[in-house]
């Protein structure tokens, strides 16, 4: 899948995966952060259980595919451009810096707040996309905001990504 | 009482990482790892994309953001629409608390940039075994049970004092 028309293909795909996903997730109602926040107030762990499923799901599908050299670890997430920002990766840092380094503590911090601002505005960003589709206004000044921070993080806060990644 | 043709999560679970991984399998979709779907990531390479050539900028990409463009998001959006349309359980709804809601987006976009991912692709770099997927899916557990019990607490508190008065 090369050139423009391999691109075209490629945008395709990733249009059919999000299809697919949104349909299945508003049909289940699934939440990434929902499930344990049910189970803690009223002990409903099914969605919990879809959280754990898919997690499951993807641990033995990548053991058993990854074994047939199918799935690809530890992939740059940005390649390292000529006079561009340096090479970062979520999961192949130098050796040297150990397990718990600066992205460690970042990726952990991250998480957290994530966790702390879905639960404030009743949902992941999977079930924000979905309650907006469903025609939820809130929902929909989420995503405006969502789209719209893009721009402003490599205008004004890049140099977080650089202290981090640096 | 649930809705007719409701799909249980497990299932959703189920189809979900069977589809993103098979996904990789099948399709040049790397690198970088675990990128058949992502919210953050996605929207920000279709951002990029978009800024870049309107812009003439170069806010950087993936590699596979470069090749193809991740509609994702937009599909998930058209996804969900379609169900919802289907089973009639579109409602709209005019927007409560829309400065509080664009923040929180804004907010959920910023850590999704830095830590690269959304809270399903978190789940989906642990189920890689994917170290720093698993530490950001700790942190995003501790998260909701903080913010979770601090409001439980918090709802507890205002319906003893309103049974005071």
């Amino acid at each position: 899948m090369s050139g423009p028309a391999g691109g075209a293909l490629l945008s395709l795909a990733f249009l059919a995966i999000g299809l697919a996903v949104g349909y299945m997730a508003q049909r289940s109602r699934m939440c990434f952060v929902a499930g344990l926040r049910d189970w803690i107030l009223v002990r409903d762990a099914e969605l919990l259980l879809g959280l754990f499923a898919f997690v499951a799901t993807v641990w033995l599908l990548c053991s058993v595919l990854g074994t047939l050299g199918l799935i690809h670890h530890g992939m740059p997430e940005f390649a390292a451009a000529p006079g561009g920002p340096r090479a970062a990766s979520s999961g192949a840092l130098p050796a040297a810096a150990g397990i718990f380094n600066r992205l460690f503590f970042t990726t952990l911090g991250g998480g957290f707040l994530m966790g702390a601002l879905s639960v404030a505005v009743g949902g992941c960003v999977l079930r924000q996309h979905v309650l907006f589709a469903q025609g939820d206004g809130n929902a929909g000044f989420y995503l405006l905001g969502f789209y719209a921070a893009v721009p402003v993080f490599y205008l004004a806060l890049s140099r977080l990504f650089a202290w981090v990644y640096g | 009482m649930r809705p007719r043709a409701y799909l249980k999560p497990w299932i959703f679970g189920l189809a979900a990482g069977t589809l993103f991984v098979l996904a990789e399998a099948v399709l040049p979709i790397y690198p970088p790892s675990a990128y058949a779907f992502c919210l953050s990531c996605h929207v920000r390479d279709l951002v990029d994309n978009i800024v870049n050539a309107i812009a003439s900028t170069r806010f950087q990409t993936t590699e596979v953001g470069g090749r193809a463009l991740l509609l994702t998001s937009p599909g998930l959006l058209i996804g969900a629409f379609l169900a919802a349309r289907a089973h009639r359980e579109t409602k709209p709804r005019r927007a409560t608390r829309a400065l509080a809601f664009a923040l929180a987006g804004a907010a959920m976009m910023i850590m999704g940039i830095v830590i690269f991912g959304c809270p399903t692709r978190l789940a989906l770099r642990a189920g890689y075994g994917d170290v720093y997927g698993i530490a950001g899916l700790l942190g995003l557990f501790a998260g909701i049970t903080v913010t979770t019990l601090v409001s439980r607490r918090r709802a507890a508190r205002g319906a003893t004092k309103g049974e005071a008065r």
